[in-house]
């Protein structure tokens, strides 16, 4: 049986006060396990990116339990759960959120020194990493020098410098071309296998659907459809 | 100083130069303010430290010579002589008489002093040489620079001329300046032959100076007496009461502008890199990573703006100088110690108030 890396159980999450609360997440129960990439699939207002922020614990549940690394994320002191995101969940933004004044490298070697590296081993693992995902030119570049699809592989190589156990995604592709789009999700894909990881995405790409393990469909807050793919999809 | 810090403020360098601009300012006022205060305090008090009197006489009731009066007669100085422990006792007469050359009128703090006794005289000539005669006077050197006067000019004193002999330094007191005449020129300006200011003692050795103070109370009733550094502890006292509130009040609004301008790029940075910093919250920055990434800005800014204001701060002097000799800035190491770790607390307060612009970034902003 695979480890569970994140769960969800029977949650809710409203924002506002009594007077315009409004319900972004209701009655979820979502199991992710190791190995696997799983594809939240909904449009806009959904409430995919609400899912992924209870994930990686950056939101508490108004109500039910959200589970992180086998412990409720309730009981995480909030150091702690720094400590995970920085070690142990990698993201990937929609629009990369690269930090503008630093180069590639030091993008991604600062989530390693985020993660407990000093700064030496930090820009040497990067370099590394740059090397392993064929982008080492990119290296001394500002992200603002970059092409889209250059953009979202650097983002890609921040996401799993820290040997993330998750890696959450949200509309990774949504401003890559159809053919950068395809290789960034078959990266992410590729991790998910090789490394056995566990990659959550969420889109509203219906082209992501053939590599992810498994597509929950998410509508008004609610899971309203969950397929697991066949092993001869892809 | 992390580099996330230089690497933002070297991104905007348009921004970045007015800004250290404008931190070099506050810094050049402060250090101008501090410099302007102790030239101020030297020239006061130069003329009172050269001249050691073992114990300075005054008229009951008065303390200093800066911003007092004090009247006795000469008939106190054949008294001060003759008692068994006074060695000598220099008369000196002070008065605000206005001088004239070169068709302008300008007041002087005057000094009438006896040449011809061991105390009383200018602490420094420069240039010429100390009076000799009744028709000859020093003039402080910014004084005459401003005038135009030069050792050889003569000058009008209460329609009288007066020879220019020597140029003294250390007689600036910003507002005034000292001029030394003798005490039979200084007699006649006041209108009275026999009155003085004070008397210097010098004490007899083998006379303790407490004792002799003492005695000399009892033998010259009617008169304050005080011993050196008292009486330039009364001067400098004085001289601070006088200066200090506006230097402190003009340096306070000063710190005050420096805080306000880094606390407001402070956070217009934080606020422009809004999404930066939710970023990194989100991907795991420990809180303390984000606070020192806005201090190191600060301390930065502040060290770019201490070295750009020490570079122009001695040129500035001159120009200053130049401009308005009255201004006699005096700068020593210690100044400049104090006024750029002023400037590195600012710095800090500033970072200290713009963080709770950073507290108000949530992770979740990454996401939206």
């Amino acid at each position: 049986m695979m480890e569970t890396i994140a769960e969800l159980a029977d949650v809710t999450k409203t924002f506002g006060t009594n007077g315009g609360r409004a319900c972004a997440v209701k009655n979820v129960s979502l199991q992710i396990t190791r190995g696997e990439l799983i594809l939240l699939l909904g449009p806009s207002g959904s409430g995919k990116t609400t899912i992924l922020t209870l994930l990686a614990g950056l939101l508490e549940p108004t109500s039910g339990h959200c589970m992180l690394f086998e412990e409720d994320i309730a009981k995480y002191p909030p150091e702690k759960l720094r400590e995970v995101r920085a070690n142990r969940i990698g993201f990937i933004f929609q629009n990369f959120l690269l930090i503008d004044a630093l180069s590639v490298r030091d993008n991604i070697a600062l989530a390693l020194q985020f993660a407990g590296r000093s700064r030496k081993n930090a820009l040497d693992q990067a370099q590394k990493l740059l090397h392993s995902l064929n982008i080492l030119s990119l290296s001394d570049k500002l992200p603002n020098k970059l092409s889209q699809g250059e953009k979202q592989r650097v983002a890609i190589a921040r996401a799993i410098a820290n040997n993330a156990d998750l890696i959450i995604a949200d509309e990774p592709t949504a401003s890559l071309e159809s053919k950068q789009g395809s290789e960034i999700i078959q990266l992410l894909h590729r991790f998910a296998k090789e490394q056995k990881k566990c990659v959550v995405v969420a889109s509203h790409d219906l082209r992501l659907v053939e590599f992810a393990d498994r597509v929950i469909r998410i509508e008004d807050g609610m899971i309203v459809e969950k397929r697991v793919r066949r092993d001869n999809d892809v | 100083m992390n580099l996330y810090s230089i690497r933002i403020l070297v991104s905007q360098p348009l921004r970045l130069i007015l800004t250290v601009g404008g931190v070099a300012l506050c810094i050049l006022l402060m250090l101008f303010l501090i410099s302007v205060y102790h030239g101020v305090a030297e020239g006061s008090m130069l003329y009172i430290r050269h001249n050691s009197a073992d114990l300075w006489v005054l008229q009951n009731n008065s303390w200093n010579i800066l911003r007092g009066t004090s009247l006795l007669s000469t008939g106190h100085g054949i008294m001060l002589r003759r008692l068994p422990y006074v060695e000598s006792a220099s008369p000196i007469l002070l008065g605000l008489p206005a001088i004239s050359a070169h068709g302008r009128t300008v007041s002087t703090f005057l000094v009438g002093y006896d040449p011809n006794e061991p105390l009383g005289g200018p602490p420094h000539i420069v240039r010429g040489r100390a009076i000799e005669n009744d028709d000859e006077i020093v003039l402080d050197e910014a004084f005459c620079a401003r005038m135009g006067i030069e050792v050889g000019t003569t000058v009008e004193m209460n329609d009288e001329p007066l020879q220019v002999v020597g140029i003294s330094s250390g007689t600036n007191a910003f507002v005034i300046q000292y001029s030394f005449v003798s005490l039979n020129r200084a007699q006649i300006v006041a209108g009275f032959s026999t009155i003085v200011s004070c008397y210097l003692v010098k004490i007899r050795p083998g006379y303790g100076i407490p004792k002799a103070a003492k005695l000399l109370h009892d033998d010259l009733p009617g008169v304050e007496v005080f011993d050196h550094p008292t009486f330039i502890e009364n001067n400098y006292r004085e001289m601070q009461s006088g200066f200090l509130p506006l230097l402190f009040t003009i340096a306070t609004i000063g710190a005050i502008v420096l805080t306000v301008i880094l606390s407001l790029l402070l956070s217009i940075s934080i606020l422009e890199r809004r999404k930066d910093f939710a970023v990194m919250k989100t991907i795991g920055s420990p809180s303390a990573f984000l606070s020192a990434v806005v201090s190191g800005q600060a301390l930065a800014l502040c060290m770019a703006g201490s070295v750009l204001a020490l570079v122009l701060f001695f040129p500035l002097c001159q120009i200053v100088m130049t401009l308005t000799p009255e201004l006699s800035p005096i700068v020593k190491i210690e100044h400049v110690g104090v006024v750029v770790l002023a400037a590195a607390m600012i710095s800090l307060t500033s970072s200290f108030i713009s963080l709770q612009r950073l507290r108000n970034i949530y992770a979740l902003e990454a996401f939206i």
